[in-house]
């Protein structure tokens, strides 16, 4: 794994994106600091700006305004330094379904350019730390919600990144597959990989995360340790309550 | 090795859609089998094979026969005398061409040979007393099927004119033969009577009337191209590089909808998060579809060489310059692979893909010549065709495949070919990048 310099593994400063054609910003001034090797959680109810965050963080938004630095890297103008040192794991599973587990994890290998030496044992690691080396010559078309999930998490890590986003990496799946992914990403932050992840499930990031933001209207709602944010809260026994409180009960669509 | 890496999954990717290969193939060689069978009987329509025609000779002389006999003769028409072994008559090849059964008659008056002769020789007898002929000689009527589009009729038409005007130079000759030596007795016989003297009988030969069948003019067909090479432009020769061409372009259904199908999967999205290029990405998919644009390629000419002879069709001549042969195939590739990157860039959805890309590639076809040949065009279309990419490949392909062309004859629509590849590729490049901005 590289390492930068810097203490930040993300510096966000007042950041703004307005789509086009919107008359609201998807994200109004967020500015947020979040250290290398932690586990952090951007919760948010849905149209919060989580996603749209994290695409500014993957370079795959320009910011409207404000600054957004990954690693010490400008997201724009060094670009091609954050896509080296970050992984995604996608919503969405983002892989091909037609194609088997190691025909998809082979392909984002070469791209991501793990050196051919190395590309099948990685390959094979990668599957092996999901728990899908068995059925990894089956198509991904095959897979159980779960299994796909865990695929979609192998592609984000074969090339060791710095920093892993994960946008809702368990949403739909079964308690086991659930488990194993939690499993996991402990493993990897401790080795050093910083995450950042966003997710629905308060309990989940309660569990996982060691510093939290609740973003809602593009804004931090609050933000700290997750157990410390409840303790100081009045009324809330834990995240959830939290969350409806800062965020509201109303419908969000 | 990015560029490899991508090429390499689109291969994996094509390899595993069964369906869409299976449109890729086969429908390109179902056309050209099917449009090379239908257009080669519409060919020999137009001139190459004779037009086939109902002769009801219902003439109790014989110039109808013999009329008959000059059309078979020529060529052009092949005449139909009877139907279920009954012979012709008026009524019965009306219906016929009514029922749609056939597409011309030709129907011979009973007073045919001798309405014609009683004209022909006064004719020549008022010619001869320098009078004015009042008597008309024979109507003869020709049935059309109403569909039957006025290239045919012109066909059949221009046949049968030459085979009535041969026809009464004949007849008008016979006439001169036996009607001069009297007109000459006559005069004779007048002068003498003048001077109260017997005229002498003059033995005049009679004049034979093959100087009206002989021609004096021979008309002449010869290709404006090189004597070296002498290939007949058939259906086949047609059809083959035109539908194949067809089937090429539309490579371009499949080759966005891997853009659609990526940006839907959320693949896109991830690979945008990774140091790949935008030309590597968009250029693997190009490579690995003008491959198999360029196997739909050798499976046509295949078609044409091996499986269409078996039907009945001529055999496909594929000239003698290869090389020029694959840089044409290789470039009308790039130019259909081109012009998919572009729609799948523009696309938002797969629906748009395929009736957008669908719709203009017919158009495209339509107007380079496809479905039919440019020069049957109106003006205005004829210009319009040079804008279309399918013609200048069609051009191409006929040049070497008919024309005898080469390397140098071909290298203009290749480049042409090739620059349109180029601009759709730097269209697509800036069109995605701007996507990839987030624009």
């Amino acid at each position: 794994m590289m390492h930068a310099t810097t203490t930040s593994a993300l510096s966000i400063k007042g950041l703004v994106k307005v789509y086009p054609r919107s008359d609201r910003p998807a994200l109004d001034g967020l500015t947020l600091d979040v250290a290398r090797g932690s586990i952090f959680g951007l919760l948010g109810p849905n149209g919060a700006g989580k996603t749209t965050a994290i695409s500014v963080l993957c370079t795959l938004l320009r910011p409207t305004e404000g600054s957004v630095t990954v690693l010490g890297h400008d997201v724009i103008r060094q670009a091609g330094a954050v896509r080296r040192s970050i992984g995604l794991v996608p919503q969405d599973i983002a892989l091909y379904p037609s194609l088997t587990a190691r025909e998809n994890l082979r392909y984002f290998a070469r791209i991501l350019r793990v050196s051919r030496r190395n590309l099948e044992a990685r390959v094979a690691d990668c599957l092996e730390y999901v728990g899908l080396s068995d059925c990894a010559d089956r198509r991904i078309g095959t897979y159980s919600g779960g299994m796909k999930r865990r695929a979609n998490l192998a592609v984000g890590i074969l090339h060791e990144p710095e920093i892993l986003f994960l946008d809702e990496p368990t949403v739909g799946i079964d308690a086991q597959s659930r488990n194993l992914i939690m499993e996991q990403l402990r493993k990897l932050n401790r080795a050093g990989m910083t995450l950042v992840y966003t997710t629905h499930y308060m309990e989940e990031a309660h569990q996982l995360c060691d510093d939290i933001a609740i973003v809602d209207m593009g804004k931090v709602m609050a933000r700290g340790e997750p157990s410390e944010l409840v303790r100081d809260a009045d009324d809330c026994e834990n995240l959830k309550d939290l969350f409806l409180a800062l965020t509201g009960k109303h419908l969000r669509d | 090795m990015l560029l490899l890496a991508n090429i390499k999954k689109e291969l994996l990717l094509l390899s595993r859609d069964r369906a869409g290969l299976l449109v890729l193939f086969v429908m390109p060689m179902l056309l050209v089998l099917v449009l090379s069978l239908v257009q080669d009987d519409i060919f020999r329509a137009t001139g190459e094979a004779a037009s086939r025609a109902l002769f009801a000779n219902l003439d109790r002389g014989t110039l109808g026969e013999a009329l008959g006999d000059a059309l078979e003769q020529s060529g052009d028409i092949e005449l139909v005398r009877q139907i279920d072994e009954v012979p012709l008559n008026a009524d019965s090849a009306r219906r016929a061409v009514f029922n749609g059964d056939y597409q011309f008659a030709i129907v011979i008056p009973e007073q045919f040979s001798s309405n014609i002769t009683a004209a022909a020789e006064a004719t020549v007898q008022a010619s001869i007393r320098n009078e004015t002929n009042r008597l008309h000689g024979s109507q003869m009527v020709v049935y059309f099927d109403p569909i039957v589009r006025g290239v045919y009729r012109t066909s059949v038409m221009n046949a049968l004119q030459r085979g009535v005007s041969g026809l009464e130079f004949a007849e008008k000759g016979k006439a001169l033969g036996h009607l001069m030596p009297e007109a000459f007795q006559r005069r004779l016989d007048e002068e003498f009577a003048a001077y109260g003297e017997p005229s002498p009988e003059l033995d005049l030969p009679e004049i034979s009337d093959a100087w009206a069948r002989q021609a004096l003019i021979q008309l002449e067909e010869e290709s404006a191209y090189p004597p070296t090479y002498t290939t007949v432009p058939t259906s086949v020769q047609q059809n083959v590089p035109a539908w194949t061409l067809f089937g090429m372009f539309f490579i371009v259904l499949p080759l966005a909808g891997t853009l659609i199908r990526e940006r839907q999967e959320g693949t896109l999205l991830r690979l945008m998060t990774m140091q790949v290029g935008n030309l590597s990405l968009l250029l693997g998919k190009v490579l690995a579809h003008m491959f198999i644009c360029l196997v739909q390629f050798g499976l046509m000419l295949a078609v044409g060489m091996f499986l269409l002879p078996l039907l009945g069709t001529p055999v496909l001549e594929l000239g003698s310059a290869p090389f020029a042969l694959l840089l044409v195939a290789t470039s009308a590739a790039l130019a259909a692979c081109g012009y998919g990157i572009v729609v799948g860039v523009l696309a938002r959805s797969y629906e748009q893909v395929s009736t957008f890309g669908a719709v203009s590639v017919v158009i495209a076809a339509a107007l380079g010549g496809v479905m039919v040949p440019v020069y049957m065009m109106p003006r205005a279309m004829q210009n319009l065709s040079v804008v279309s990419p399918l013609g200048w490949g069609l051009n191409a392909f006929l040049d070497i495949f008919v024309r005898g062309g080469n390397l140098a004859s071909v290298l203009p629509r290749v480049v042409a070919l090739g620059s349109f590849f180029l601009l759709c590729m730097l269209f697509a490049v800036l069109a995605f990048r701007r996507w990839r901005r987030g624009g």
